[in-house]
């Protein structure tokens, strides 16, 4: 309520100086037109040898021109400031959701601690106990790992060891980790299509990427999850569709969802538990593979599909991933070096 | 442990993490109450409007419905039923929220188990307390004011209403203390069971909203009366 009441006072306030701009600049061109026909009346009658023209005009398009510079930068100043509210906004979201995160385990933690502390507990019952602790042990590794990781993105040090695969192949391979990893049976995750291309890839970065689609299609489907990833081949990209039989995401978040820290309020959707990073790292991670991931759903419980865009070796954008493969190849020579010495 | 006369209680835990849940399951069943641990929002009023309970623990971060709007809807159909929020939030104004949309209790995650029996115990008791108080005398009249502390509705002159929870039970302690001085902290620790450095204007609003349906000129009041610097007094 607080800050819709700060951002509406901020767009008042940004109207407000415009119009006094504006209002000033009409006050002067008025001040300026009337005077100068007097001047210039007065002047030819009285002198004609007066020249009044140039210093004024230098002195007026002078002026228009600071103040057309001054209702920039406050227009700039003015998207900066409610860029800068928006981060705000979704750092304090990030926050919560992270301060929720660290502390659901760690009560759970301290809760079974206390209780095998104070209560008899069968030997059964204790083991039970123990393993749930150890599965809130790791998920709290699991979400501090994360934050670390957010870093290594944002220094683009997340992917950096590429190599040419076969699409194919590597697609396949990274289906099955991601289906091993979150203990989904081979008919929940299925791979359709075949083709042959090449493509280049880190194949860690590309893991999280599948990882975190397969891990919101499990949060968001209703049991049982089925994952479906199809691979087709265009002149110059790869697709690889990722779709889900979930709940669906509204029409007006499918952009939405990939942005830092952002994360749905809507009631239709249940307030599945994370920190808003996952989608974000995997629309970073497909950017700097020279590709793109979009999200399209039909709607309420019609499911999700994801679409990664890559481009195929030696086709398309070339440069650009010539030189990840170079940046790539300097590093292991350099890591060859050091490990040799 | 001594013997627990609130065995056979039913309580709704509310809570979305399964790990927790389950460990809150095991000692509440183990203190003698009988548990139905509801996993989400939807599930948490469904259970609600088809069973009978003697206590809530709610989580706040919920699926579908979060623990504020949960406690509205129970607050509006059964006013006395004591809830308990256990959350991760920390922050003041999310404990005043809480509170006020009827929470009678609040925990923060992470809590120390003994803490959390007694406090559900307290709240047992505390229910016990007012449903047989209020069985005694259930209604109460000062001026042309009545008021059922069972049903927790009211009339003055010209009008008739029903009070909240929290307001009738700030009436309820203040008429108990009829004719002596009761501090803003004492009501606090009383009446809402948290510590007094949360603001004490909280306080101020219900006893304001008090005199409104009370008294005849709430700037000037009759029954509650402010004694200046040292709390509120009521006088019949």
């Amino acid at each position: 309520m607080k800050r819709k009441h700060s951002l509406l006072f901020l767009i008042l306030a940004f109207i407000f100086a415009q119009i006094a701009w504006m209002g000033l600049l009409g006050l002067w061109i008025y001040w300026y037109v009337s005077n100068y026909l007097i001047f210039k009346q007065v002047g030819d009658k009285l002198s004609p040898q007066i020249a009044l023209d140039s210093p004024n005009v230098f002195v007026f398009v002078g002026g228009i021109i600071l103040i057309v510079m001054i209702a920039v930068a406050m227009f700039f100043i003015f998207r900066n400031l409610t860029v800068q509210m928006k981060l705000t906004r979704l750092y304090d979201n990030f926050i919560a959701n992270v301060t929720h995160e660290l502390k659901s385990p760690l009560s759970s933690i301290q809760l079974y601690l206390e209780t095998l502390n104070v209560k008899d507990v069968s030997t059964e019952r204790k083991k039970d106990f123990l393993a749930l602790m150890m599965k809130d042990a790791n998920r709290l590794n699991k979400l501090i790992n994360s934050i670390l990781e957010i870093s290594r993105l944002e220094q683009k040090r997340i992917a950096h060891n590429y190599h040419v695969f076969d699409t194919n192949e590597v697609v396949h391979q990274l289906v099955e980790n991601s289906a091993e990893r979150f203990r989904i049976s081979k008919s929940a995750l299925t791979v359709e299509g075949s083709i042959q291309c090449k493509c280049v890839l880190d194949k860690d970065a590309m893991q999280i990427v599948f990882d975190n689609l397969t891990d919101n299609a499990i949060k968001y489907s209703r049991d049982p999850v089925q994952i479906t990833v199809k691979i087709s081949q265009h002149p110059k990209k790869v697709l690889i569709e990722f779709g889900d039989k979930g709940i669906g995401i509204p029409q007006k978040y499918h952009k939405k969802i990939f942005q830092k820290f952002n994360r749905i309020d809507n009631k239709d959707i249940p307030n599945v538990k994370g920190t808003g990073l996952g989608l974000y790292w995997v629309k970073e991670i497909v950017k700097l593979h020279g590709g793109k991931i979009s999200a399209f759903s039909e709607g309420k419980e019609k499911g999700t599909n994801f679409t990664i865009e890559l481009p195929i070796y030696r086709t398309s954008k070339r440069f650009y991933i010539n030189s990840l493969l170079r940046r790539t190849a300097k590093k292991e020579k350099e890591m060859e070096k050091t490990d040799g010495e | 442990m001594e013997s627990n006369s609130f065995k056979g209680s039913k309580i709704l835990l509310v809570e979305d993490e399964e790990t927790l849940a389950v460990g809150l399951e095991f000692n509440l069943a183990d203190e003698g109450y009988i548990i139905d641990w509801a996993k989400d929002g939807k599930e948490a009023l469904d259970k609600f409007n088809s069973k009978e309970y003697d206590l809530i623990i709610l989580d706040i971060m919920l699926p579908y419905f979060n623990g504020y709007e949960i406690a509205e809807v129970v607050r509006g159909k059964s006013p006395q039923m004591p809830i308990l929020m256990l959350t991760a939030r920390k922050e003041a104004e999310d404990k005043i929220k809480g509170l006020e949309l009827g929470a009678d209790d609040y925990m923060t995650k992470p809590f120390h188990l003994e803490e959390l029996l007694l406090r559900v115990k307290g709240m047992l008791k505390r229910k016990v307390w007012y449903k047989t108080s209020s069985m005694v005398e259930p209604v109460y009249q000062f001026g042309k004011n009545k008021i059922n502390f069972e049903n927790l509705s009211c009339s003055s002159e010209s009008k008739h209403f029903v009070l909240t929870q929290r307001e009738a039970m700030v009436l309820k302690y203040l008429v108990e203390n009829k004719g002596r001085i009761v501090s803003r902290k004492e009501l606090l620790e009383n009446v809402w069971h948290i510590s007094s450095e949360i603001e004490t204007r909280t306080v101020d609003n219900f006893i304001a909203r008090l005199r409104k349906y009370f008294e005849h000129d709430p700037n000037d009041p009759k029954y509650i009366k402010s004694i200046r610097g040292a709390g509120y007094c009521f006088e019949d």
